[in-house]
């Protein structure tokens, strides 16, 4: 029986449906919690939360792939609160944003007692709860170029992913080459990383989309939605435009099966002011008008939300 | 906020609110209760069990008070396992004052949010946003997490790595010393690399010298320096805060008491600070075994072996610390 964990606990793949392949809850980088700026009442977040979720449901959105990291505020209580409320399957991860987002702790840890933390969050639990890791997070370090750390979560996230058969997602997929090398050396074929963020305004043109395809990794366009037309654009937005002609580009060359889309969006951001306006509900709201208006026919749309994350998603025996 | 005249108006303040200055007894102004290795709280194989943090707290406090302590200084900052609900229980069942501290450092301790913040590049925070940061944690409380603000902070702690200060912990320090500036409350900094410059930056800020602590002066390399004495003549406190820690490091128990005498026959008595840095419960590194009391029970009888006056310990435990943390 195939299957995925979620949050309230393991499903069969069937159930996934609709899947949001990459978002937050709520994001905040580790500290921010120390700011008061950023402080909202366990009220406001429901309030935040709650009706955009609510929302993905009635549009027919089925399983959220919440990717918000250790040490960034992820808050398994609260997403198991709103699972069992609203009725979206919402899918936790293990792992880090980035080797920026890791705490101390973590930063010296060595790469063996990271695998041991990855691989306990997808088989025994997180932090007691018992709610167990779907996915596994990585990602690239500011500056553009991986890091020594970002390396090391890279291989114990590897490492995990061979012995548990959860899928990896990244956040970034500039300097794929480290990354590919790693996964290579620890067996990990390709198609179980989803190299993300590989549409954002500041990183498309440094992201060997090419190149990633043909080592046969899975691209993330998974930031829709941040587009430079807001009133206030964060400086990875993109215009919308050109970030769907980019998309269409890719399923016209044929590499449908590889690709995923999502929004990126914070229902209620953390530690930081979010982005006005932009939610998870881009995705039924513009993503599939607009692939409409390009001439993608349903049953690609359908590939790219249902079939492609499933495949993905997956627990690998 | 009091103008801290010695008038019996002067307050410090603790976790359960401000306190006569001249009820806090026996000090000991660089000590760390629960100290959490930032990041170990999500630990898959770390388990904070409340109960037995506060049992073996309680009776470690309760070890320093039958030695005569009366106060301590949790030294630690608001970013290593600072748990104020806990300190406020651990104060009302033991008798001890619990001074608490904002502030933060080492750089390599700080949460992403202070050095790669969301923002193109990702310029670490400057002194400015740490003064703020820290000013609050003072004059509206000190927070537990994205939950309430408890009592104000009764000083301001800094350190810096110990290879030589990084820009973040420059910017760090000069936060701090601007919240002093404002609040009143000292400023404590673990040095660096070279205590006299970074004493300098302090106080460039406009801090006077007596309102700054400098910790980490019993290390070898500040004691063979003469750092320690410099740093007196510059007005500043003289933390000799690893009382008890013997390592390769730092110098051993007989050096600091001869230490402690050279400055008391220098006639800077009134410059010196002692502690051990004890952790009295660490989660996710090891820590070290002291006991708060190691100060009374072992180190005293040494001075008191060395020669020194009894009204010299008396200062250097109770009026020194006294004078330095009442609020001004």
């Amino acid at each position: 029986m195939s299957k995925v964990n979620t949050v309230l606990g393991p499903i069969p793949t069937e159930e996934l449906g609709v899947v949001a392949v990459h978002e937050h809850i709520g994001y905040g980088m580790p500290g921010s919690e120390l700011d008061t700026e950023w402080w909202k009442s366990p009220e406001e977040r429901y309030e935040e939360t709650v009706p955009k979720l609510r929302r993905f449901r009635e549009y027919g959105g089925g399983t959220f792939v919440d990717a918000t990291g250790i040490c960034n505020g992820r808050d398994i209580d609260h997403y198991r609160s709103l699972s069992a409320k609203t009725g979206v399957d919402i899918i936790a991860c293990t792992g880090f944003v980035g080797g920026d987002t890791a705490l101390p702790f973590f930063a010296r840890a060595s790469v063996d007692y990271l695998t041991e933390q990855f691989v306990h969050e997808i088989t025994v639990g997180i932090a007691g709860t018992g709610a167990r890791a779907g996915v596994i997070k990585v990602g690239v370090s500011r500056g553009g170029r991986m890091t020594d750390l970002d390396r090391r979560i890279y291989r114990a996230a590897a490492r995990a992913a061979v012995t548990t058969g959860v899928p990896i997602l990244t956040h970034l997929a500039i300097d794929p080459e480290p990354a590919v090398a790693i996964f290579a050396e620890e067996g990990l074929p390709l198609d179980r990383v989803l190299f993300g963020h590989a549409d954002d305004g500041l990183n498309a043109p440094k992201t060997p989309h090419e190149w990633i395809l043909s080592q046969g990794g899975r691209i993330g366009f998974d930031t829709f939605g941040y587009e430079t037309e807001l009133q206030d654009p964060p400086f990875w937005a993109r215009p919308r435009r050109e970030r769907l002609d980019h998309f269409v580009s890719l399923l016209d060359e044929g590499h449908v099966d590889r690709l995923l889309v999502s929004a990126d969006a914070n229902c209620s951001p953390l530690g930081w002011p979010g982005v006005k306006g932009h939610t998870v509900n881009y995705l039924f709201e513009d993503l599939i008008p607009d692939l409409r208006g390009a001439g993608v026919d349903e049953a690609t749309i359908m590939r790219l939300l249902r079939d492609n994350p499933a495949d993905f998603l997956t627990i690998q025996d | 906020m009091t103008d801290g005249q010695p008038d019996g108006s002067a307050t410090v303040e603790t976790v359960l609110g401000p306190v006569p200055a001249d009820d806090l007894g026996v000090v000991s102004v660089h000590e760390a209760l629960l100290s959490v290795f930032p990041g170990a709280e999500y630990a898959f194989d770390v388990d904070m069990d409340r109960s037995e943090i506060f049992r073996t707290l309680a009776h470690r406090l309760m070890d320093f008070h039958d030695h005569g302590g009366r106060t301590i200084v949790d030294s630690t900052g608001m970013f290593h396992g600072r748990d104020l609900r806990l300190y406020e229980t651990l104060s009302r069942s033991t008798g001890v004052h619990i001074i608490a501290s904002t502030g933060m450092g080492p750089e390599e301790m700080l949460g992403g949010y202070f050095l790669t913040p969301q923002t193109n590049p990702p310029t670490p925070w400057p002194a400015e946003r740490f003064a703020d940061l820290f000013t609050r944690e003072v004059t509206e409380g000190m927070v537990v997490p994205r939950l309430e603000r408890r009592g104000p902070a009764g000083l301001v702690t800094v350190a810096a790595h110990p290879e030589g200060m990084t820009a973040t912990e420059e910017s760090l320090l000069r936060g701090a010393a601007r919240t002093s500036l404002t609040t009143g409350v000292p400023t404590s900094l673990r040095y660096g690399g070279d205590a006299l410059r970074e004493l300098d930056i302090a106080l460039d800020q406009g801090l006077a010298a007596d309102r700054l602590v400098v910790g980490g002066l019993d290390r070898k390399d500040a004691v063979a320096a003469g750092v320690p004495l410099a740093v007196a003549r510059c007005g500043t406190y003289v933390a000799l805060d690893h009382v008890g820690l013997e390592d390769d490091t730092h110098v051993t128990d007989r050096e600091r008491a001869a230490l402690v005498v050279d400055l008391v026959e220098a006639g800077l008595g009134d410059r010196i600070l002692l502690s051990s840095n004890a952790t009295g419960k660490a989660v996710g590194h090891p820590g070290n075994d002291l006991a708060y009391s190691h100060v009374l029970s072992t180190f005293v009888p040494l001075l008191r072996a060395s020669g020194l006056h009894d009204e010299d310990i008396e200062r250097v435990l109770v009026a020194n610390p006294r004078d330095l943390l009442t609020r001004r």
